[in-house]
């Protein structure tokens, strides 16, 4: 008997790693294969060995397991959806349009799903921690069986990983949002379910479910599809049939147009995205406020002209000349740019990034005061010197001004200048609200920021584009496409396009496999990455990330990374020391730090060779894997987030290191200047000197007050130390010594009278800095007459550092005034010196 | 007044007090006139720039004493700009390329070639050829050392090379192989003793032997620490009898409050407040290996036998780590979750076997 389950229960795991997966390999041998890249291979070896052991054992799961493993990725995409429907191939060959009900076959497998999970369910509680894809998914009734419900996730389900259970609940119909509501119809509760969801959920008398519950539900549940189609209250059901009409009717009007197209000229074959493009607002999808707001700018236009733009108006617009419309491509800045102005009878002129948009090209090329007579001279066909044609009514579209660029020098601040004084309206375009770029551009235009639409804004447009071109699509395959996109239009239709040359119809899993293949590169910012890293999703049993992803993301921000995961990796709450307590706990803590930490000591090792003068950038991904992933894997966990006490924070290092380069240069000038009397190099300075000094330059200022200043002052000048250096010395001080505590203890008007004081007289000193004599430093700059230059340095320095001993004359030895003889003969030349010293 | 470290210092070979075979050795090799290049390392405080400064005066008499010093700047290839303090006199040039991290090979490129291609001018000069005085050559980069090498030899004429380092031990040795090593190693008590009572005897006033002995005792071999340490005690009380507390700088009684924060407590929390105190010890520019082995020994010193051995073994695994590496803090940490982990597991260990 046990060796009939265990057969049962191989090839069901199988199929969800399949089915999950696609390309990436199994969790449980990615999770192996972590701490050691290197061991891969060896690792991988021994995994296929297994494979081949179940070929013997299980002849019919052959081909499966096969290509699985080793065909390449296209043909595997197949093979995985295959493996899910073999047993019951008829939903597949169904038509998956939601609108067509038809009655499913009778749900055969509910009785033995069910058992089936609960040798699952023990086999997986038997091994100790809940494995990944221990659980089967049912074969559901209809491919839509959870249509009409909305579903909230919570806490850590033992055999799917979130993203898998959502895509579960996506992937039959349900909806799925983040947290619960009156309107949620069931909460999959999981371990550790997080508080503030529990309560939400206590408050409005939701029905849970458990993982296992969940799964008999895709099992048992008949959608609107089936039989029990009247699970479906009149509602909904009529809301769809409406929604199913309205695109039966866009598509009409889509036919109609085109037809009309095609008669005036034969033949055009164009993009979708022109061929669809809107043709009246009522098409645009999204941003409906404001792109009505950039039509009643234009409507008002000639209004506002004539008033000198005083007149506010009702969205306040009229006051600009110009608007500047801000978002992210593909949500129809553009298209609602021209849409508007052709409706108000504007002529467009765009100009984008592929001209050449100069200062003088700018100012010169553009038509703004509406007095060109060209339109009259030249007949119909004037253009100016850009090549656009010119009529009496026109509208500036500047589209792309943040591509505004190194060959565009000076261009947005031309542009900003014909704002001031244009007598036509002006348009500009750009992606980034925020962009250093568009200062300038602020103050003078109205902002006018484009969101991006919601998916369910921009579904109907699609399902009607996708009927017009007889693509059958269901509603959840182009949400999750506009998901992918991140409902970015254009790049949504280009990828049905396509699609649409090799195949009609598009599954749920296809739809995810193309809109991964289309997926923009988006940079996480440093706090996203270390957030989901360090955070309890990335490495639990559950996780389908590979390494290639994890090291993914420290690719997001190398250079940032790696302080982000230093500075903030004691700061979780590890969940692999979740189920022990008191002193193993502790200890396996500590265990686990110290392992994250000789890590990143590793890993400074490794970033030493590549920053270092063989510059080894190839060992990026080793550097990946130490200072990133392998110390988050080690320490894992929650209790870090945005807010709170454990709140992640910005990398201290970076201060903590400017901080370091400014005071070793500062103390390098203290060095320098005691250089005459002391034989020290800088860390004996800060060693010894600054603690031996301290009593004598700083302590009587603290005690003494006002009255020790003229004995500081002379310390001070023994050792060539300016006013700044003392700064110097009290801010290198630590503990006791610290600049702070010190310096509160020295009351204002000691310190006045110091500076006072020590402003009033004269000093020795010991050289002058280069920054310090008026003159250009770039004229002394290691030039190619160095020569010249020592000669007159010599004569300068000789004459500071003579005079600073003849002060102290008396106690040099005989063989000083020997050579005092020089610099006496050119003492007249010394006094001429603003900076010398004559005492 | 300067402190008395500056004031005493012996300005001749015939002034030293300690090292008698060393100054004969280079006393003889200034009057030879077949100077050579030279090495001089040991320990801070062992008195390694005074024997420079002292046989400088041997060669070319107290003119190498008129100091000036001038600020060059160089540009890098990447067209950077370096300054650089010179501190000379006509016989000679002193330079630190370690402050130009590191362009330091621009500098000795450029520098070195620039005194090696000209000629002593002054006739009346005791020597011919010139001398550039190199410090901290232990942290010259591998680049600036080989570029040394060949200057070294092609040069010899016009230019004899003086460096000054504390080990040898980063130096390559093609270059060690050019120079005459002179090492001066720390004085001992006996030798420092001495010295203090010289101080004292040109002060006018008597030094206990218990005092000296107690000065010596902290200095641990370092002469400049030594007569800070002296004076500063004279300061606190003028007869130098009775319990004498020697006043520890501030950065090391702050090393020892870091050490005691580990012994306390073993947490991720404390490990974040250690690390506070790190960086700010490190930004107020004391050495990263300074503060690994003034923590380690406080930190040897407070715990049980059995786990000392362990504690210095993992400090010498992270210091050598940390001349390796760029960001010194990841390593200092590091020591820490280890000596905290075998600190915890040793109490727990020890716990338990006291319920058996």
């Amino acid at each position: 008997m046990p060796s009939a389950k265990t057969k049962t229960a191989k090839p069901a795991t199988k199929d969800l790693r399949a089915f999950f997966t696609g390309a990436q390999p199994g969790p449980s041998q990615q999770r192996r294969v972590e701490p050691a890249p290197k061991k891969d291979k060896s690792k991988d070896d021994a995994f296929v060995v297994i494979d081949s052991d179940e070929k013997v054992q299980i002849p019919e799961e052959d081909e499966d397991t096969c290509a699985d493993e080793e065909e390449p990725p296209k043909k595997r995409k197949k093979a995985a959806p295959a493996a899910l429907y073999e047993p019951n191939p008829k939903p597949q060959a169904e038509p998956k349009s939601n609108a067509s009900p038809k009655k499913a076959p009778a749900p055969a497998p509910a009785p033995a799903g069910k058992a089936f999970n609960w040798a699952a369910a023990k086999a997986a509680k038997l091994a100790g921690p809940p494995a990944p894809g221990s659980k089967d998914v049912p074969q559901p009734s209809a491919p839509d069986c959870l249509l009409g419900l909305s579903f909230v996730f919570t806490g850590e389900l033992s055999s799917f990983s979130r993203d898998e259970a959502v895509d579960l609940a996506k992937r039959f119909g349900g909806r799925v949002t983040g947290q619960p509501s009156s309107k949620t119809s069931y909460v999959v509760l999981g371990d550790n379910a997080g508080p503030s969801k529990l309560a939400a959920l206590k408050k409005h008398g939701l029905k849970t479910l458990s993982e296992d519950e969940f799964l008999e539900l895709i099992g048992t549940r008949v959608g609107p599809g089936g039989p029990g189609g009247a699970q479906l209250d009149e509602k909904t059901r009529k809301k769809m049939e409406k929604e199913e009409e309205a695109i039966k009717k866009a598509a009409k009007e889509l036919e109609r147009r085109e037809n009309k197209e095609m008669k005036e000229k034969a033949g055009s074959s164009q993009l979708w995205t022109t061929r669809y493009a809107p043709q009246s607002l009522k098409e645009i999808c999204g941003n409906k406020g404001q792109v009505e707001k950039l039509q009643q700018w234009l409507h008002d236009w000639p209004a506002s002209l004539k008033s000198g733009f005083k007149k506010p108006g009702k969205s306040g617009a009229n006051i600009f000349r110009a608007i500047l419309i801000t978002g992210s491509p593909g949500i129809g800045k553009t298209t609602s740019a021209h849409l508007c102005a052709k409706l108000e009878g504007f002529t467009p002129i765009e100009l984008n990034a592929s001209d050449a948009r100069s200062k003088k090209l700018v100012e010169s090329g553009m038509n703004i005061n509406n007095m060109s007579l060209d339109g009259w001279m030249g007949g119909n066909h004037a253009t100016n010197s850009l090549g656009v044609a010119i009529t009496k009514k026109s509208c500036l579209i500047m589209d792309e001004v943040d591509g505004m660029s190194a060959g565009d020098r000076g261009g947005v601040v031309a542009l900003n200048a014909l704002i001031k004084k244009t007598k036509i309206p002006i348009i500009c375009i750009a992606n980034d609200a925020g962009a250093q770029k568009l200062k300038p551009l602020k103050g003078n235009t109205f902002n006018l920021p484009f969101r991006k639409p919601d998916a369910a804004t921009i579904r109907s447009r699609m399902l009607s584009i996708a009927y017009k071109e007889k693509m059958k699509l269901p509603a959840n395959v182009v949400d999750q496409l506009i998901g992918g996109a991140q409902s970015d239009i254009r790049q949504v239709l280009n990828m049905l396009s396509t699609w649409r040359l090799s195949s009609e119809t598009m599954s749920f899993d296809e739809s995810k496999e193309l809109a991964k293949v289309n997926e923009k590169n988006t940079i996480l910012t440093p706090f996203d990455v270390t957030n989901k890293m360090l955070g309890p999703y990335m490495f639990s049993h559950t996780a389908r990330e590979t390494l290639g992803d994890k090291m993914e993301m420290y690719f997001h921000d190398h250079s940032f990374v790696p302080l982000f995961i230093q500075e903030n990796y004691l700061k979780t709450q590890p969940a692999r020391i979740r189920d022990l307590n008191g002193p193993p706990q502790t200890l396996k803590h500590l265990q686990l730090m110290y392992q994250a930490a000789s890590s990143i000591s590793d890993a400074d090792l490794v970033d030493a060779l590549i920053h270092g003068p063989e510059q080894h950038w190839t060992l990026m991904p080793l550097h990946a894997v130490c200072s990133t992933v392998r110390p988050a894997s080690f320490l894992y966990g929650g209790g870090m987030g945005y807010g709170g006490p454990g709140a992640m924070s910005f990398p201290q290092w970076l201060g903590q290191n400017s901080k370091q380069g400014k005071l070793t240069r500062q103390l390098g000038d203290v060095q320098i200047r005691m250089r005459l009397k002391v034989s020290g190099d800088k860390t004996e300075i800060r060693h010894s000197y600054i603690p031996a000094l301290f009593p004598y330059i700083v302590k009587p200022l603290v005690d003494n007050g006002s009255l020790a200043v003229d004995q500081v002052i002379e310390r001070m000048d023994e050792y060539y130390l300016s006013r700044e250096d003392w700064d110097t010395i009290v801010e290198l001080g630590v503990d006791q010594n610290k600049d702070d505590t010190v310096l509160k203890k020295i009351s204002a008007a000691t310190k006045s009278s110091f500076t006072k004081k020590y402003n009033a007289n004269e000093h020795p000193i010991p050289f002058h800095k280069r920054t310090d004599l008026n003159k250009s430093p770039k004229k002394l700059a290691g030039g190619p007459t160095p020569d010249l230059e020592e000669v007159f340095d010599a004569e300068d320095e000789v004459l500071e550092v003579s005079d600073a001993e003849n002060k102290r004359g008396n106690e040099d030895d005989v063989s000083a005034d020997k050579l005092i003889q020089a610099p006496k003969a050119k003492k007249g030349k010394a006094s001429t010196q603003p900076k010398g010293r004559a005492k | 007044m300067s402190l008395w470290v500056d004031r005493f210092r012996p300005k001749t070979l015939d002034d030293l007090h300690y090292h008698q075979g060393l100054s004969s050795r280079l006393k003889s090799l200034a009057a030879s006139g077949d100077f050579p290049h030279m090495l001089f390392y040991g320990p801070s405080g062992a008195g390694k720039k005074t024997r420079i400064s002292c046989t400088l005066r041997q060669l070319f008499g107290s003119g190498v004493e008129k100091l000036k010093i001038d600020q060059r700047v160089f540009v890098s290839p990447s067209r950077r700009k370096i300054e650089i303090n010179l501190v000379q006199s006509n016989f000679h040039i002193e330079i630190t390329p370690s402050e130009a991290g590191n362009y330091d090979r621009v500098i000795i490129q450029e520098l070195l070639k620039e005194i090696a291609q000209t000629q002593q001018v002054d006739l009346n000069a005791k020597q011919r050829f010139k001398v550039v005085i190199i410090n901290e050559a232990d942290s010259l980069s591998r680049d600036a050392q080989a570029a040394l090498r060949r200057t070294m030899e092609k040069y010899m004429s016009n230019l004899r090379i003086i460096l000054c380092a504390n080990s040898t031990s980063r130096l390559i040795a093609p270059i060690k192989s050019r120079c005459l090593l002179m090492r001066v190693a720390a004085p001992t008590s006996t030798e420092m003793q001495t010295v203090l009572e010289h101080v004292a005897k040109k002060l006018k006033f008597d030094l206990p032997p218990e005092a000296s002995l107690r000065i010596v005792e902290d200095a641990a071999g370092n002469m400049r620490k030594a007569l800070l340490i002296f004076e500063a005690l004279k300061m606190q009380s003028p007869d130098l009898t009775g319990p004498l507390t020697i006043a520890k700088p501030d950065w090391e009684t702050y090393c020892h409050k870091v050490a005691d924060l580990i012994v306390q407590e073993q947490s991720p929390a404390r490990v974040m407040e250690v690390r506070a105190k790190f960086y700010e010890l490190l930004s107020h520019c004391i050495p990263p290996t300074i503060i690994l082995k003034t923590v380690a020994e406080r930190v040897v010193e407070r715990v049980d036998e059995a786990l000392k051995a362990d504690v210095m073994h993992w400090a010498a695994f992270y210091e050598l780590r940390m001349r390796m590496g760029n960001k010194k803090i990841f390593h200092l940490e590091a020591w820490v979750v280890k000596v905290m982990c075998l600190y915890k597991h040793f109490t727990y260990n020890f716990d338990m076997s006291d319920f058996e």
